[in-house]
């Protein structure tokens, strides 16, 4: 009997053990084995698996003491994930971010180690990194550069006659000729292209770069005439039918693919889907194209960009220098050039060498008078959400006005706070 | 007495994994409620009841509120009596019937991601197999997920396809528990179908009933994975739910104390309906 007893609590003890074993926190990337120290590298992007597991075997190669671990959670869980990661402290080393409000919900958490003073800085255009920074630090550094305006056919533009318009009434003429022809003249998704058109839509009929930093003071309005225009824009190429049918019903992948079988003539996307098009249909050939709503003469900016995929420091890790070791050969001119040409991204380190035809193409772009992409300057997340549910309301018909005046009670509800 | 400690002592690592992953969670989702936090900084501002009344006052999250609401009819209501009349014809043990059940079980052994995805085609407008059906049959094409006055339905109607079978499942074993001598005994008094079912099979499946409104109830107000993956809330909020809601100011505004609100609202909604629905079915059940 007293065997069993015995039995029984040696049993317990056994399965606590157990259960305290399994919860315990993992390894967390500290010492490895072989005294090795390895970091852990947060991204969202599953599309550049490959290339970096490449890049990343060559740093490990020059840098025998040092692994990195590679976590990539998509763009749409990707934040959840990293808040996790920050939370416990350890849990992440280098990490990237979006800019505007997610970077500065980190920054404002102290979360990012600043890397002002690190010389690996000097190896990126500094125009490029501005997003990265606050308050004259530099607290991440945006890797990639990206275009936030349409991409166009330029087969089917050349088999229509189709000159790149450079004013509304252009893009109007355009448009009329692909739908005349049956080409839908821009295919127009739900979830992706709201953020991305709109800011070609606000860019020259708002051209100040701080119009929403006021709107976020509440100096200004969205039933402004600058807002009423952009949206006004937009629902003019809705009711002229120059989007796909059913845009409300329509994702990202879908608008792609029609894009990619030259159903539609432009995409509105990003330079940034130039690669996965390409995937689709390798005889494509791609363009960048910015709408012009305002006559030429009064077109301020030509087009969008973003610097993006901010590489940062997590403030909390321990390996601060296996961590700064890892971005500066990121920021190596060679490794840089290698990561673009096998993602299809452009970079924002100097000096890049792009070798395929749509980075090439996207390249000529980095001449040309573009404006930081306004949807990123945002600090608050819900007026950026509150623009967007606008333009997804005048795809589903609502008017300009009414839109406009729902998005601007969304503002006055965050201002308010 | 001792050798009672013993086995209350068994109880322990049950408890710990309950307080551990429930009680605590709970505890602290209500504390952050009350709080401003962001979900990464180490300085959580309180800020007492304003995210409850910030809430009171959020269109967004009334329109939730409501679409939830609407959500969770449509599925209670369709569910319930298709997997009874479902139940009803498969429940013989009979070789046929054993595949019948498999093949409406099946979604449930499928990952929710795949089943959205699945659905997310056979909606979509261009090339999804339902419009073409309707093309086909000279009918007008519907947008299923981008007409917001639909979307809500067509999500219901794919949460209905995937639990349909689980729910079907819990009948037939409430049809099978039922002795046989009572409905030879309905027979000889002459009782109709109707009320045969009335009278007999009803009262005492309300245990099983119970179990599936309950199950049904709480799976509709925690709908997220489909939802998240189809609409994402979208077209303008149409198909926003408690739990996208909840998600979308946690992990995008970063509002994490507003979301524990919205969490905690969530938990009390679904204890009240829970609470109410089993207290209705075990009077009807005493009143038999």
């Amino acid at each position: 009997m007293k065997n069993k007893k015995l039995l029984s609590i040696v049993a317990l003890i056994t399965v606590f053990a157990l259960l305290l074993t399994g919860c315990a926190k993992g390894g967390g990337g500290g010492q490895a084995q072989g005294g090795k120290t390895t970091i852990t590298f947060a991204h969202w992007r599953p599309e550049d698996t490959e290339a970096f597991k490449k890049i990343i075997a060559k740093f490990e190669e020059q840098n025998p003491n040092v692994k990195v671990e590679m976590t990539i959670t998509p763009s749409a869980n990707y934040i959840a994930n990293l808040q996790g990661m920050l939370l416990s402290g350890e849990g992440v080393d280098v990490f990237t971010t979006f800019p505007g409000s997610q970077f500065e919900t980190i920054y404002s958490s102290n979360a990012y180690s600043d890397l002002t003073n690190e010389g690996f800085v000097k190896n990126f255009e500094p125009a490029l990194i501005k997003a990265g920074q606050k308050d004259g630090k530099q607290y991440a550094i945006p890797y990639q550069l990206v275009y936030n305006i349409p991409v166009y056919n330029k087969a089917l533009f050349a088999k229509y006659n189709i000159e790149v318009p450079k004013d509304w009434d252009s893009f109007l003429k355009a448009s009329e000729t692909l739908k005349k022809n049956g080409i839908i003249p821009i295919a127009f998704s739900i979830d992706v292209s709201p953020q991305q058109f709109i800011n070609s839509m606000i860019m020259n009929n708002a051209p100040e770069e701080d119009i929403f930093q006021k709107l976020e003071a509440g100096q200004t309005k969205l039933t402004d005439e600058w807002f009423i225009k952009s949206l006004g824009a937009l629902k003019e190429l809705k009711d002229k039918g120059y989007f796909q049918q059913d845009v409300p019903g329509t994702k990202a992948d879908g608008a792609l693919a029609l894009f990619a079988q030259e159903k539609a003539a432009m995409l509105a996307a990003g330079s940034f889907s130039m690669a996965t098009v390409k995937k689709q249909n390798p005889n494509i050939q791609q363009g960048l194209i910015a709408p012009i709503t305002t006559t030429e003469d009064k077109a301020v900016w030509k087009g969008i960009h973003t610097s993006t995929f901010m590489l940062g420091i997590n403030a909390k890790s321990k390996k601060q220098t296996e961590a700064k070791k890892f971005i500066e050969f990121l920021s190596n001119v060679d490794i840089a050039s290698q990561y673009a040409n096998e993602t299809g991204q452009m970079v924002t380190v100097k000096g890049a060498k792009y070798s395929t035809p749509e980075l090439q193409e996207s390249g000529k772009w980095t001449s040309v008078k573009t404006r930081f992409q306004p949807m990123y300057t945002f600090k608050k997340e819900e007026i950026k959400t509150a623009i967007v549910t606008a333009v997804q309301k005048i795809q589903q018909g609502i008017s300009v006005e009414q839109a406009a005046k729902e998005a601007q009670i969304e503002v006055d509800k965050v201002i308010k706070k | 007495m001792k050798s009672r400690r013993i086995l209350y002592l068994f109880l322990l690592p049950a408890l710990a994994l309950y307080i551990m992953f429930f009680v605590i969670p709970t505890v602290a989702a209500l504390g952050l409620s009350f709080t401003d936090w962001n979900g990464i900084s180490s300085n959580i501002p309180f800020v007492g009841l304003d995210n409850y009344k910030e809430l009171l006052k959020d269109n967004i999250f009334h329109k939730s509120v409501g679409n939830n609401v609407k959500f969770t009819l449509v599925v209670l209501t369709a569910q319930t009596a298709l997997s009874l009349v479902f139940a009803i014809f498969l429940m013989k043990n009979s070789k046929l019937n054993v595949v019948y059940r498999t093949v409406f079980f099946l979604p449930m052994v499928l990952a929710s991601v795949s089943i959205a995805f699945i659905w997310m085609f056979t909606y979509d407008s261009n090339i999804g197999a339902l419009n073409v059906m309707l093309g086909n049959l000279g009918l007008a094409k519907q947008s299923w997920l981008g007409n917001s006055k639909i979307a809500i339905y067509s999500l219901a109607f794919a949460q209905i396809w995937t639990h349909i079978g689980q729910v079907m499942i819990i009948f037939i074993a409430g049809l099978q528990s039922i002795p046989e001598n009572l409905y030879e005994a309905a027979r000889i008094e002459g009782a109709s179908a109707w009320q045969t079912f009335r009278y007999v099979t009803w009262p005492l499946l309300i245990p099983a009933a119970t179990i599936v409104v309950a199950l049904t109830t709480i799976q509709s107000f925690r709908a997220f994975d489909l939802i998240f993956v189809m609409t994402d809330g979208g077209p303008a909020y149409a198909t926003e739910i408690i739990s996208t809601f909840l998600y979308h100011n946690a992990f995008i505004n970063h509002r994490f104390g507003l979301a524990s609100a919205s969490a905690v609202i969530l938990m009390l909604i679904i204890a009240v309906i829970t609470y109410t629905q089993s207290k209705l079915l075990a009077s009807q059940n005493k009143g038999m």
